[in-house]
């Protein structure tokens, strides 16, 4: 396997709450191939859009802890000064948001902030150019007359067309890390089936890695290459996705696994939201010595009281989890 | 799309232009019904007890006070929509000269106050929203609420004892000699100050919160993710937000600015719609009160229209109509 495009040693993200501190990533190890899809699962609350925003670093003010290693092509993204990140925002690293209603702004028309994107990233580009690709890449995300749409404001466009808004302006940067943070949950089931489906068309023209997360393994099967299991604010498996799902060697993926097939068609509330594993994901505020997903584990012993690491199996698949690598 | 979108900027803007309508005409209903409506005898009232019999027959058959009210109501209209309102009983003068005499000084005091109000506050608001929490917050938060608790009236005291009399630096009353613009202008300067300074603070309140709570949004996330400077996105992605609530407050803002207006022009001894208005009430001289209260109303509508319009202009969502 060729270097990684981005690897991530050890990171760890804490913030103040009324409650306490909150340790809201406890160690993070993962590896983004270059031009690899790599899916994130994890139920809700277990980190996973925190991780995102860690790579932009754009967290909120209560962070009081954000610390580790992110190497991106050679680059340690957490040691650059401020000044010098900045260009990698809309720049190398490109990001679009779960809420695709509130993710444009109400007051200005969809050219009018693309354009602002465009020229932020190409400032040799001028106006004229900067419409001109703005439009090219709304044509290319599947809008029907761009040129019109240009014009027309967030509150015009459904979701899914919003949605295709982000999408053209991610791509607009040409970055090198697209990060789609659950980019279908706020959309209705046909409209996600469509979103997926141009992700799936990006394989052909976008060079980039995309770092694409979801709540839904099935998802995440039919369009990833590498799936990353988190769980608890920490990374439980990972490995190639098909591998991933056809032997699950930690026990909260086969759980989620478990959840998916049982939620097939009949029961599925379109949301994809897993509902069947038994007990809660563990409280950021809470410390834990040993495994994270041991409360909650059908399998628990004795040894789960101590902590997990990820171990690489010698097919290179990682598992934090002793009874998986015994 | 782009046709369905002007259509409905038209249909917005024709449907604002027929509500001004038609509170203007409501205004004048109203003065009219107070005409009707006023106690007693309307010559005796206007004259005072003294005037002779002989005198106020012939006052109430020049002002048409004894024709059947049906005619009197369509006088009235008529008079007023080609903008006559009237003869002053006392000077014999129109009362329509007398209001445009005094009109502008009114004018460019309140917008003037408006004006200002509106290019302090609203920088001094973002100040406060980018830094919150700092020593510069919390001194533009204690200023702000001091301008705005204390009443124009004795800002404008203060300020004329402060710059007029004890450091001599400004001319103490009137508006300044005709024809001569610079001295007009330096005479406006404690004036426009004195019945703007609680709207600086008030503006500044105002934009601050909405400030903070814009740059709070998911589309001010995006904006930062895509690393557009930080100067673009406070100046144009969050205050364009920002201000849609400040513009609705200065809305309401020009009635109760033209009520401080009166103040401010009796304590700089200002000619004016208020000194106008005040007069009028002290000597009973219904058609000028009854002129100057409808321009103000009309003033009042027709800034309200303005700010309408420029409401639609940054808020795309509300040309859907009202
Ligand atoms: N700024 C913060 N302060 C305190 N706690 C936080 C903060 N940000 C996130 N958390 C907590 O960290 C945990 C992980 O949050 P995060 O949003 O990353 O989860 P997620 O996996 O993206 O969930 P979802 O699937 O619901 O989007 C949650 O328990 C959340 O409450
Ligand atoms: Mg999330």
């Amino acid at each position: 396997m060729t270097a990684p495009l981005l690897e991530i040693r050890d990171l760890h993200l804490r913030a103040a709450t009324q409650r306490g501190s909150a340790h809201i990533l406890r160690g993070i190890n993962l590896d983004i191939g270059a031009g690899r899809i790599v899916g994130v699962v994890g139920e809700s609350g277990s980190g996973k859009s925190s991780l995102a925003l860690c790579l932009l670093r754009l967290l909120p003010s209560n962070i009081t802890e954000l610390s580790g290693r992110m190497t991106m092509a050679g680059t340690e993204l957490l040691g650059l000064p401020e000044a010098q990140f900045a260009a990698w925002r809309g720049g190398r690293i490109a990001m679009i948001f779960q809420d695709p209603m509130t993710a444009l702004n109400p007051v200005f028309s969809i050219g009018t902030q693309l354009v602002d994107v465009a020229r932020r990233r190409f400032p040799a580009l001028d106006t004229k150019a900067a419409r001109a690709r703005a439009e090219a890449m709304l044509g290319r995300v599947g809008i029907a007359d761009p040129g019109l749409r240009m014009g027309a404001y967030p509150h015009q466009l459904s979701g899914g067309m919003r949605q295709r808004v982000m999408i053209a302006m991610a791509l607009l940067v040409q970055p090198d890390l697209l990060l789609a943070d659950e980019p279908t949950t706020a959309l209705d089931a046909t409209v996600e089936a469509q979103i997926v489906g141009l992700f799936e068309s990006l394989r052909a023209d976008f060079s980039g890695s995309i770092l694409f997360i979801s709540h839904h393994l099935g998802l995440v099967a039919q369009l990833c290459d590498d799936v990353v299991v988190m769980y608890g604010g920490t990374v439980v498996e990972t490995g190639p996705v098909g591998s991933v799902c056809a032997d699950p060697r930690h026990p909260y993926t086969a759980a989620l696994l478990a959840c998916e097939l049982e939620d097939a068609p009949a029961e599925n509330d379109g949301s994809g939201r897993l509902m069947s594993i038994p007990g809660d994901v563990p409280d950021p505020v809470v410390t834990q010595a040993g495994c994270v997903f041991a409360p909650r584990c059908a399998l628990a012993e004795a040894p789960c009281e101590m902590p997990q690491v990820l171990r690489r199996a010698p097919d290179g698949r990682q598992v934090a989890c002793w009874k998986a690598v015994s | 799309m782009t046709s369905v979108l002007r259509g409905d900027t038209a249909r917005y803007i024709a449907s604002r232009v027929a509500t001004t309508l038609l509170v203007i005409v409501g205004a004048m209903l109203l003065l009219f019904a107070l005409t009707v409506l006023v106690p007693g005898d309307p010559a005796s009232a206007l004259l005072g007890p003294q005037a002779t019999p002989e005198y106020a027959r012939r006052f109430i058959a020049e002002m048409g006070l004894d024709q059947p009210i049906h005619v009197r109501f369509f006088r009235f209209f008529a008079h007023l929509s080609v903008g006559d309102f009237g003869t002053d009983v006392l000077t014999g003068r129109k009362v329509s000269g007398i209001i445009l005499d005094v009109l502008p000084y009114t004018v460019i005091l309140t917008f003037g106050s408006i004006g200002l109000a509106v290019v302090l506050g609203i920088p001094l608001g973002c100040l406060a929203a980018t830094r919150p929490g700092t020593v510069l917050d919390t001194v533009l938060a204690v200023g702000s609420v001091a301008v705005i608790a204390v009443p124009g009236f004795v800002v404008a005291i203060l300020l004329l004892l402060v710059f007029s009399i004890w450091l001599d630096w400004l001319p103490v009353l009137g508006a300044g000699r005709a024809g001569d613009l610079g001295d007009q202008a330096v005479r406006l300067i404690l004036p426009i100050v004195a019945l703007s300074i609680g709207w600086v603070g008030f503006i500044a309140r105002l934009v601050r919160s909405s400030m903070l709570d814009v740059m709070g949004e998911a589309y001010i996330r995006t904006a930062r993710a895509y690393g557009l400077p930080s100067g673009m996105v406070v100046f144009k992605y969050a205050l364009k937000n920002a201000c849609i609530p400040t513009l609705a407050v200065l809305g309401l803002g020009v009635g109760r600015l033209l009520g401080g207006a009166v103040l401010v022009e009796i304590v700089f001894a200002r000619p004016g719609l208020g000194r106008l208005v005040l007069d009028a009430i002290s000597t009973r001289n219904f058609p000028v009160l009854q002129g100057a209260v409808l321009v103000v109303v009309v003033l009042f509508v027709m800034t309200n229209l303005v700010v309408d319009l420029c409401y639609s202009a940054i808020d795309p969502r509300i040309r859907r109509g009202g």
